[in-house]
């Protein structure tokens, strides 16, 4: 494709999306299922093109034209436990789809437990935060650095005791930490949403940029000799 | 003065989108320069590691991101590509398992500077390409690229085979990564619990700042070397690279967009309490 085309596309959806910004219409809402349509497309030809062929058809047919090992032909018994996902179709036979499904979430759970390990052990190990600011000789640093560990700490340990243990808010003992703890979820969610605004800001910029140079810059003005 | 704050409490919010629009416009049109700020330490951890990568070793960027997250993406790219070439440090780009686009996007950033910097592709640099997710499963595809990846690529994203890449003769495990660096809108997790947490190699994100909370406590544990957090990494790594770019010229009209944003909260505040005191007044009136 070539690139002033490209460049005029491109403008063209990058203004259809901005138009919602004034009024819901019909120019959004066509390119709005254009690009449903394109992702869906693009997602069962690259399926095709990355996976069935090069990890299934293709030992097959390496087998069968003697390129391969004979193993490749193993290969067409994968078809046995693919085709019992279509049973999800039906209201009958639905319980045959869930022995492929199974299988499926036996492995995916299998890798996310040994994921959640190996992430999970070392935030624990990291937890466990020195306190004490006369350990190997006292400075300003390591007070501040004290400090911050406890905050750190009373921030855990007050969230966890907020959002996982079920005591009243009125308890005489419990109340205070956990209004604390709720806080300190507040000031996360706080600091969270701030990043989302300058993710969102960043998107509008890099559009902009497209619009004024790639669009106006390179191909509007070079039509008036600019 | 009342009546006139009291006029924004109900503003129709797409005067607000125009006024950012204009106010973002300034600074990419008029690029205003902006005193650098601090370095943050999760920039210096990652700048910190490319700099003492060994020559035996090379640097693996998993660069899986396209036209949307390019916001943010591209410049965390820029930076760091620049830094490896200009310490002739040997690379290895991947793109696992999230975008198609990935090699495209990727190779439009690195091949002016690798051309810039006299990098030889095969020799100094190979792009691998796109790879599926094997059912749907990054972390296979993780595992696969720690345990050996020629047998995961077994040809480069033109389609050469690895075997006749001379760079590739000495890349093939964990052991030949000095780091990973993974560019992409939200690095999958499994990139630390098998790069790091199972095979021992730094691993360093570069990553939108939407998602950069969620990391923060990886680089609490050490379980992350370093972060580029959105236009404001790159714009730090810029300045340790001596070198402004992308990042400089994104973040300075990003502080201009937070500007407006701040401006708008305290005027619509003064809207909403300007309108309050109107209907009070209203009120005491009737009564």
């Amino acid at each position: 494709m070539n690139e002033p085309l490209t460049i005029w596309v491109g403008a063209i959806v990058t203004l259809a999306v901005f138009s919602y910004l004034v009024k819901e219409n019909a120019f959004y809402r066509f390119f709005l299922h254009a690009a449903l349509g394109t992702t869906v497309g693009m997602g069962i030809v690259m399926t095709i093109k990355q996976v069935l062929i090069p990890n299934w058809y293709q030992p097959i047919a390496n087998a069968v034209t003697g390129d391969g090992p004979m193993t490749g032909l193993l290969w067409v018994l994968a078809l046995v436990p693919g085709s019992l996902w279509y049973f999800q179709m039906s209201k009958k036979h639905f319980w045959v789809s869930t022995l492929v499904s199974g299988l499926f979430i036996g492995v995916a759970a299998g890798l996310a437990f040994k994921t959640w390990m190996l992430l999970i052990m070392p935030q624990i190990g990291a937890s466990l935060k020195p306190l004490n600011p006369f350990d190997g000789g006292f400075t300003g640093e390591k007070l501040a650095e004290v400090v911050s560990n406890f905050v750190f700490i009373a921030s855990l340990l007050t969230a966890l005791l907020y959002f996982f243990f079920s005591f009243s808010t009125e308890s005489k003992l419990m109340g205070k930490p956990m209004r604390f703890g709720r806080l300190m979820i507040m000031v996360c969610l706080g600091g969270m949403f701030g990043s989302t605004v300058m993710t969102r800001l960043s998107y509008l910029l890099e559009r902009l940029r497209f619009l004024y140079q790639d669009w106006i810059g390179r191909q509007i003005l070079s039509l008036f000799g600019g | 003065m009342t009546r006139f704050f009291a006029r924004f409490h109900n503003l129709d919010r797409r005067w607000l989108y125009l006024a950012m629009v204009v106010i973002l416009s300034v600074p990419v049109i008029i690029q205003i320069p902006l005193p650098p700020g601090a370095t943050s330490p999760t920039t210096k951890g990652l700048y910190d590691l490319i700099e003492s990568c060994p020559e035996d070793k090379v640097i693996l960027i998993d660069s899986s991101w396209d036209a949307g997250s390019a916001a943010e993406n591209r410049a965390q790219l820029e930076c760091v590509i620049r830094h490896i070439c200009r310490e002739k440090i040997k690379f290895v780009v991947t793109s696992a398992g999230i975008t198609v686009f990935g090699p495209e996007f990727a190779n439009q950033i690195i091949e002016p500077i690798a051309a810039e910097t006299g990098y030889v592709y095969g020799a100094d640099w190979v792009s691998l390409g796109y790879k599926v997710a094997p059912q749907g499963s990054i972390s296979l595809l993780i595992d696969g690229i720690c345990k050996d990846l020629h047998s995961v690529y077994p040809a480069d994203h033109r389609g050469t085979p690895v075997s006749e890449l001379p760079l590739m003769d000495r890349v093939r495990t964990h052991e030949d990564f000095h780091l990973v660096y993974c560019v992409t809108y939200q690095p999958d997790n499994a990139w630390i619990s098998f790069v790091k947490g199972q095979f021992d190699v730094p691993v360093a994100y570069g990553c939108m700042t939407i998602s950069a909370p969620g990391y923060y406590p990886f680089i609490d544990s050490r379980q992350l070397a370093g972060m580029l957090i959105g236009n404001r990494g790159a714009a730090e790594y810029e300045e340790l690279n001596h070198k402004p770019g992308l990042g400089r010229i994104l973040i300075m009209a990003t502080s201009f967009g937070n500007l407006m944003i701040i401006l708008a909260a305290v005027v619509g505040n003064m809207g909403f309490y300007a309108a309050r005191a109107l209907e009070r007044n209203a009120r005491r009136r009737a009564g």
